[in-house]
């Protein structure tokens, strides 16, 4: 179907350590839409960050076949999953990984910076709208270590939106954060889910997963269940949007 | 600040890592040593006062011609007396004359080292004679009996110890001598002289000119420095060429301490180079097991944040760090001691290559109080800087985050920092410690690989010193070159005989010259030119390549001839590369000669009169038939036919027949003589060259750690930035262009200063700019192919990890 963006068949992944195989993924098979918000969640260690590696071509897989808008993406060359990981995927990650020597601005930038079809004026452009909407502008000249952990999520969530992408993929994107600065970026993924954005978020937190509309239960490498979350999930929340940016 | 738990606990930590302990203990021990060898080297050679009491304020003054430092009796006696009038600032005075003396024993003459002295010189060296007395002021005057004392070594070898010696006579130099004094065991001032006799020169009752050559001797007074003395000197000297500008122009004079005086023109260059270079070596290797120190601090950063957290003061923490560094940097100057006791050892015997005669009595290579001392200072300063980088790394760093974990950000920036300055700092280092190294060792090849126009294989050379006594007259001289020519022509194992006042490759007499038709201002506007006088036949038996005219002939025999056959650099300083043969040059300097005109009858190829690296190599040549121009001072060389041993044998046969108090010394093979000339800056360049392997070394391993260390401390950011979208081929371009721009940052400085430092160690070798800046380039593309390798290799690794991997690095 048109609409489908990610396609996942029949995928393993099987880690070998010293003779010991580890099937962290068995026979996963899924679909994500544009514009869904999915979350998938599980405990420790049942999978869940090696599926979002999958899918943001962070990593390939033992077996199985990956269509990505349409393409498959299982064996294509490490330089076209980079150039794919670039265009279509925008990363959050949970320990906000900004590189410590380069300011706000140069973080959100840096992969623009990795494509040859922007000019600098438009990177600039594209920076500026970023951090606009996480409200973080004024701090574009400030490098990580002088920002809050809610701050540098949201520097995080501008990177990752600022090359405009097909997807968000986002790891335990609250791990770090206390409940307030929680809130407020589970905010900000709701405000760009509202605008269009195709979201898939790994979590363990109950409550960050009720913000999203499907919600993919994983367990010892296996999906154990895919569900639609009731649509007054919005209603749990105690911080809006717009409340969101000024924390 | 140091604990004695902290201690034992650094002692288990070393050993439970065998292969670093070795590893920065040997870099330790590698650096320390060549250190502590080079400055006790040094100290010996050029520093260290003589063995006598106040010889920390004895200095001596030789002559300056034209700029160029001479040394070992160069001032005349009349330049000398005014100095000694007019100098203030000097306590005692004295001078010497180094020359050397036949002496006539029961077996056959001997040549040894002799020294013309003022009677007070042993005073001077606060030495009194083991046995007898030194010299009174009646035995100094001319025509008074003949007297001598005697070396220790002399003593026991002439005289097999005899302790009636004072009461006997030997024949020194043709004439019968008292032996009034044996000096004690080891004396051999000024340098390696074994008998002392008086000068007997007096200034009033001579003319300018016709006094022997001496070299001053004198204690500084209190207060009075070196520089007030050769400021007094510049003043005097130059009213003295004022004066008497055919006599001395060009002529100043300097003073220097005993030492120094050895290491000639350039040795401040050199000695600075030298000390720069060892300084920089142990420096780079500080900061190598500084970074070892700095990578082990940093894979305990946790341990140090839980040890902050049960309250640990920050003295005890860079206490802790402070005793490996104690450990490390002890144990290897241990070892770096022992090296360097043994190198010096070895040393003893390699510095005694330098010179054709003994080596100085003063260097006497080995542990000393010195030695001792840079050793604790070297040490002390290795355990401060090795322990500053760890201790640097530690201190303010954030460490309840490193307990929360995920802080990478926080102690990434000042890590990047430093890893940054180190990688510049041995980048600048090396560069330094490498292209003066190489300068030297290019300038020794060059040096060692010169031509000097002369065929130096087979050929066996050999001193002759004819006595005043027995050739008083020219003819006597004349006649006794030829007889000595045909009789050795004649023997067996020997062929083309040439017997010259000196061959090329020795430094030569150069007095002013002037050409015929050319207009001479003054007295001062004279060119010099080395002038030799050599039997008929030498040029063409040398191998000396003739390239106009014609070489010497039986017709050029006679004292009242007058022919000469130059050098091309002759022709082509003075006759603008035009065809010399039949005009006339004149000696200006005579030194006892008839001036006149002597008619130019041949060209020959260049030959170097000197060292080939010293600034006389392009000094031009007159050679004179010694037939025409007899002189005292002999140099036979003789082409071997046989083995050598047989043709020394005829030597010293025939000259028995021709004169048994004629010893013929300093006998060697040509090019062992030749090869003299580059000793002492081989083993420098020797010294320098594996300054260059260990600098390589070291820098190749420091900087591959340092890179290695940062993209390893970097590898989640490859991760972060590959799952952004980044290629790897990206990622790699990013990673050399950090790495070249640390190489840039340290290299400029470095090419600067190791571009100074071969500039003066070029002025030195005689290398020249094009050498220097062919160096720097290659040194350059070296160390910057070194640091791109370092910057690729890891990242090729890094590169190895899934993003995915990467992002979860620890």
């Amino acid at each position: 179907m048109s609409n489908e963006l990610i396609v996942l068949n029949q995928i393993q992944k099987i880690f070998y350590t010293e003779e010991v195989e580890t099937h962290a993924l068995s026979n996963i098979s899924l679909t994500i839409k544009e514009g869904e918000y999915v979350s998938i969640s599980g405990p420790s260690g049942c999978g869940k960050s090696t599926l979002l590696s999958l899918l943001g071509l962070l990593d390939t897989s033992t077996g199985g076949e990956y269509k990505l808008a349409g393409h498959d993406v299982s064996n294509i060359s490490k330089e076209e999953r980079a150039r794919i990981r670039n265009k279509e995927i925008g990363f959050i990650f949970q320990s906000f990984n900004l590189i410590s020597d380069l300011d706000v601005e140069e973080n959100v930038e840096l992969p623009l910076t990795y494509r040859k079809d922007l000019s600098k004026s438009q990177r600039q452009e594209m920076v500026k709208d970023a951090l606009q909407k996480v409200d973080m502008s004024h701090r574009g000249k400030h490098f990580p270590s002088q920002l809050s952990g809610g701050q540098q999520q949201r520097v995080a969530v501008a990177r990752a939106i600022a090359g405009n992408p097909s997807i968000i993929l986002a790891d335990e994107p609250t791990g770090n954060l206390d409940s307030k600065n929680a809130q407020a970026v589970m905010a900000l993924l709701d405000k760009l889910h509202s605008e269009g954005a195709t979201i898939c978020m790994v979590t363990h937190d109950p409550r960050s997963a009720e913000r999203a509309e499907r919600n993919i239960d994983v367990l010892d490498g296996q999906v154990i269940a895919d569900k639609k979350v009731l649509p007054n999930h919005s209603e749990s929340t105690s911080i809006t949007a717009e409340e969101a940016v000024a924390v | 600040m140091l604990n004695f738990q902290d201690f034992k606990y650094a002692i288990r930590l070393l050993s439970k890592r065998p292969g670093f302990t070795a590893l920065t203990i040997s870099v330790m021990a590698v650096g320390l040593g060549l250190s502590i060898y080079l400055f006790s080297f040094l100290n010996t050679m050029a520093f260290k006062p003589l063995p006598f009491k106040d010889a920390e304020n004895l200095i001596i003054m030789d002559s300056k011609v034209n700029g160029m430092l001479y040394n070992g009796g160069s001032l005349d006696l009349h330049d000398y007396h005014e100095i000694r009038t007019n100098l203030k600032g000097i306590a005692e005075f004295s001078a010497v004359d180094e020359t050397s003396a036949n002496v006539s024993g029961r077996d056959g003459a001997r040549r040894y080292n002799a020294a013309l002295m003022e009677t007070n010189m042993f005073q001077i060296t606060r030495t009194q004679p083991l046995m007898g007395r030194s010299f009174t002021e009646t035995e100094n005057q001319v025509g008074a009996e003949n007297v001598a004392v005697i070396g220790y070594d002399m003593w026991r070898n002439h005289f097999g110890g005899d302790p009636e010696v004072l009461s006997q006579s030997v024949r020194v130099n043709g004439v019968t001598t008292k032996i009034i004094g044996v000096m004690p065991e080891g004396y051999f001032f000024p340098r390696n002289a074994e008998i002392w006799m008086p000068a007997r020169q007096d200034a009033t009752q001579m003319q300018r000119g016709e006094g022997g050559s001496y070299t001053g001797l004198a204690h500084l007074a209190p207060g009075t420095t070196l520089a007030d003395i050769n400021r007094q000197l510049e003043v005097i000297m130059k009213r003295l060429e004022e004066r008497y500008p055919k006599t001395n122009n060009g002529q100043s004079a300097y003073a220097t301490t005993f030492p120094m005086s050895t290491m000639g023109n350039g040795g401040n260059a050199f000695l600075a180079a030298m000390y720069i270079v060892a300084i920089l070596l142990l420096i780079l290797a500080s900061i190598n097991v500084g970074n070892l120190l700095l990578s082990r601090a940093i894979e305990r950063s946790k341990e140090t944040a839980i040890r902050v957290a049960l309250g640990a003061p920050r003295s005890r923490l860079i206490g802790q760090m402070l005793w490996e560094s104690i450990i490390i940097c002890s144990v290897g100057g241990i070892i770096g001691l022992l090296v360097a006791a043994w190198g010096l050892e070895v040393t003893e015997s390699i510095t005694a290559t330098f010179t054709d005669d003994k080596p100085f009595f003063w260097w006497k290579f080995g542990v000393d109080s010195f030695t001792i001392k840079i050793f604790f200072v070297f040490v002390i300063g290795t355990i401060l800087v090795t322990g500053l980088l760890p201790a640097w790394k530690n201190s303010g760093a954030d460490f309840n985050s490193v307990l929360r974990d995920g802080t990478r950000g926080a102690l990434g920036k000042k890590s990047g920092r430093l890893n940054r300055l180190l990688v510049m700092s041995e980048v600048f280092l090396s560069l330094t410690v490498l292209i003066a190294a190489s300068v030297m060792v290019v300038g020794t090849y060059i040096a060692t690989n010169a031509d000097y126009g002369a065929d130096t294989d087979d050929v066996l050379t050999a001193r002759v010193r004819l006595t005043q006594a027995q050739y008083d007259t020219p003819e006597k001289r004349a006649q006794f070159v030829e007889v000595l020519e045909s009789r050795l022509q004649n023997t067996v194992g020997i062929s083309k005989v040439s017997i010259s006042s000196d061959l090329p490759g020795e430094y030569a007499w150069r007095p002013t010259v002037a050409i015929e038709g050319k207009e001479y201002v003054d007295e001062k506007s004279f060119p010099r030119a080395t002038y030799i006088a050599t039997s008929h036949n030498a040029l063409k038996n040398l191998g000396v390549e003739l390239r106009q005219g014609r070489y010497f002939d039986s017709s050029d025999k006679g004292l009242d001839k007058s022919t000469v056959v130059v050098t091309e650099s002759f022709v082509e300083r003075h006759f603008d590369s035009e065809s010399p043969i039949g005009k006339r040059i004149r000696i200006v300097e005579v030194d006892g000669e008839t001036p006149r005109w002597l008619t130019i009858v041949g060209v020959v190829e260049h030959t170097i009169q000197g060292q080939s690296f010293s600034p006389v190599r392009r000094d031009p040549s007159v050679f004179r038939p010694i037939s025409q121009a007899p002189r005292l001072n002999l140099i036979v060389a003789m082409k071997l036919t046989a083995e050598q041993t047989v043709a020394i044998r005829s030597l010293r046969k025939t000259l028995e027949s021709i004169d048994s108090d004629l010893p013929a010394y300093l006998i060697k093979p040509y090019q062992t003589m030749i090869d003299r000339n580059t000793a002492g800056i081989g083993f420098a360049s020797k010294i320098f060259l594996m300054f260059a392997i260990v600098a390589v070394i070291l820098a190749s391993s420091g900087i591959y750690g340092v890179m290695s260390n940062t993209v390893v401390q970097r590898t989640q950011e490859i991760g972060v930035k590959r799952a952004l979208g980044a290629s790897d081929e990206k990622v790699t371009r990013e990673f050399l262009w950090k790495g070249a721009k640390q190489f840039i940052w340290g290299g400029i400085p470095g090419l600067l200063a190791g571009g100074g430092l071969g500039f003066m160690l070029g002025q030195l070798m005689a290398t020249g700019v094009v050498a220097l800046g062919s160096i720097s380039i290659v040194i350059v593309v070296i160390i910057g192919s070194v640091v791109l390798f370092a910057t690729y290799l890891p990242t090729k690794k890094a590169l190895q990890l899934e993003p995915s991997e990467a992002l979860r690095y620890e």
